[in-house]
């Protein structure tokens, strides 16, 4: 017998909401939760625009003391999980806790604390912290949300940078649909807002110098945020035997690679990696798909993702609704496609395309209905999160409606 | 010895004692500090930076097995940094 994978639980970190109500409050109001920024330790600083979340401080003391000494990557992972697994209805006994996987990626890891150590080192001559090790392993968010719920199901982290928190979700979703769980939290967090990171990102040149304007002819790069997206995941008999809210249904996912280039995207890669996300899915009225787009605003993503669109789609690429919702949020790297699978689930409720804001100039090469600048109110049947990564990874998930 | 390092000590275990609502004494027992075995690894290592001393300690050798109250604590330490 198949196993279908639905939605159950939505938990989100995000510079435009740290909660599910007050991020969808800001996609639908296209509110933008970039803007120039210091990023620091102590005398250092490099100034960038930026996604940082301000108000989560006091939510972090209350996680106890596990949490405060553990990296922002871990704190923002935790935060987004007690979201999510309580908006599932979900509470762990030991029996469901051995069937409940948890599979947090992170890009890069507790950057926080790399930074931290390293300044201690190198221009201090002073001795590591004794947890740094435990807070930069990348797979600490995960362990952090398995140790405080007591999921004892299959835990790991994935790494795939901008796609990191999509192969998450997709795998999660593989593991429960071949019956090694029943429950699972997939996505990823990911925290590099540091001076040490920034100065690394600055390095390649391709950070945006005012703003994320995806799809715009004077796009200029991307603008990085920081947060977490995770969800629930459960399988369709076990969310109905317990009476669970179910929010979607994850009906495809596809991955791949382009094998190329660590840099330069792939039209072809991304164009199967949709194609694979969409082979279990009736897509139907092609009017009725909102693909939320890995959309960075960078000048080789967008027009490379704009061709794979119309190349998946031909025609029906005129019918069907775009939008980069990093243009508000930004890039949150690893996290970015956990935030937008929850955008692009939120889209198909509420019948509500968030924008792509700051699309001011039109690009003859970027020549999609994106959504710009304002709220498109639609019926969407299926949702299409894609997510490219450097290095040639690619994922992508389809939502439909539950 | 221990005299002149109870007090500092006493104000290191006290930042990390998230269960205790009053100071912690020689007479606190180290189960409503609320720590866990980590907190120990810290514990040392602010003791080194604060006071600049070495505490060999090895987390494997599990030192601190048998004590029961922060002054237990305090003396050993005070027994690890006297070593050295």
């Amino acid at each position: 017998m198949s196993r279908n994978v639905v939605v159950t639980g939505l938990g989100v970190v995000s510079p435009i909401g740290a909660d599910i109500d007050s991020f969808w409050d800001g996609l639908a109001n296209g509110r933008c939760g970039i803007a120039k920024d210091a990023f620091a330790i102590e005398d250092l600083s490099i100034t960038l625009p930026g996604g940082r979340i301000r108000d989560i401080d006091e939510r972090i003391d209350t996680l106890g003391p596990a949490m405060k000494r553990a990296d922002r990557v871990s704190q923002m992972a935790v935060l987004a999980a007690e979201e999510a697994i309580a908006s599932a209805g979900l509470e762990f006994d030991d029996e469901t806790g051995a069937r409940t996987a948890c599979i947090i990626g992170s890009g890069i890891g507790g950057q926080g604390s790399f930074d931290r150590t390293y300044y201690d080192m190198l221009i201090k001559e002073r001795r590591p912290h004794p947890l740094t090790i435990l807070r930069v392993i990348p797979n600490a968010p995960a362990s952090h949300v398995s140790i405080r719920h007591g999921l004892r199901g299959p835990s790991f982290a994935v790494a795939s940078a901008c796609a990191t928190a999509t192969h998450s979700i997709g795998l999660c979703a593989d593991i429960i649909r071949g019956g090694t769980a029943d429950v699972g939290i997939a996505g990823a967090s990911e925290a590099v807002l540091t001076f040490g990171a920034m100065e690394a990102w600055n390095a390649m040149r391709i950070l945006a110098d005012e703003t994320c304007r995806p799809f715009s002819k004077n796009r200029n790069g991307l603008a990085i945020g920081e947060g977490a997206g995770l969800l629930v995941l459960e399988e369709e008999a076990h969310a109905k035997a317990r009476g669970a809210t179910i929010l979607a249904r994850l009906a495809g996912f596809g991955m791949n690679a382009d094998g190329k280039d660590m840099i330069n995207p792939s039209m072809e890669g991304a164009a199967a990696c949709m194609r694979a996300a969409l082979q279990t899915v009736d897509v139907g009225d092609p009017a009725a798909l909102y693909v939320n787009a890995h959309g960075t605003g960078t000048f080789l993503n967008d027009p490379t993702e704009t061709s794979a669109i119309r190349s998946v789609f031909g025609a029906d690429a005129d019918a069907l609704i775009v939008s980069s919702t990093k243009s508000m949020h930004g890039h949150l790297l690893g996290a970015a496609g956990g935030v937008e699978a929850i955008a692009s689930i939120l889209a198909l409720n509420n019948g509500v395309v968030p924008p792509t804001i700051n699309l001011d100039e039109a690009d003859p090469d970027c020549d999609l209905d994106y959504a710009p600048n304002e709220t498109v109110e639609r019926r969407i049947d299926v949702a299409l999160s894609n997510s490219f990564a450097f290095g040639g990874m690619n994922a992508a998930l389809a939502f439909t409606k539950a | 010895m221990t005299a002149e390092i109870e007090k500092p000590l006493l104000e290191i275990i006290s930042e990390h004692a998230v269960g205790l609502t009053a100071a912690p004494t020689r007479e606190t027992p180290i189960a409503d500090l609320g720590i866990d075995s980590f907190s120990i690894v810290e514990i040392i290592y602010e003791v080194e930076e604060k006071l600049g001393v070495d505490v060999p300690f090895n987390a494997n050798e599990n030192p601190f097995g048998d004590m029961a109250t922060v002054g237990d604590l305090i003396d050993a330490l005070d027994g690890l940094i006297s070593k050295k």
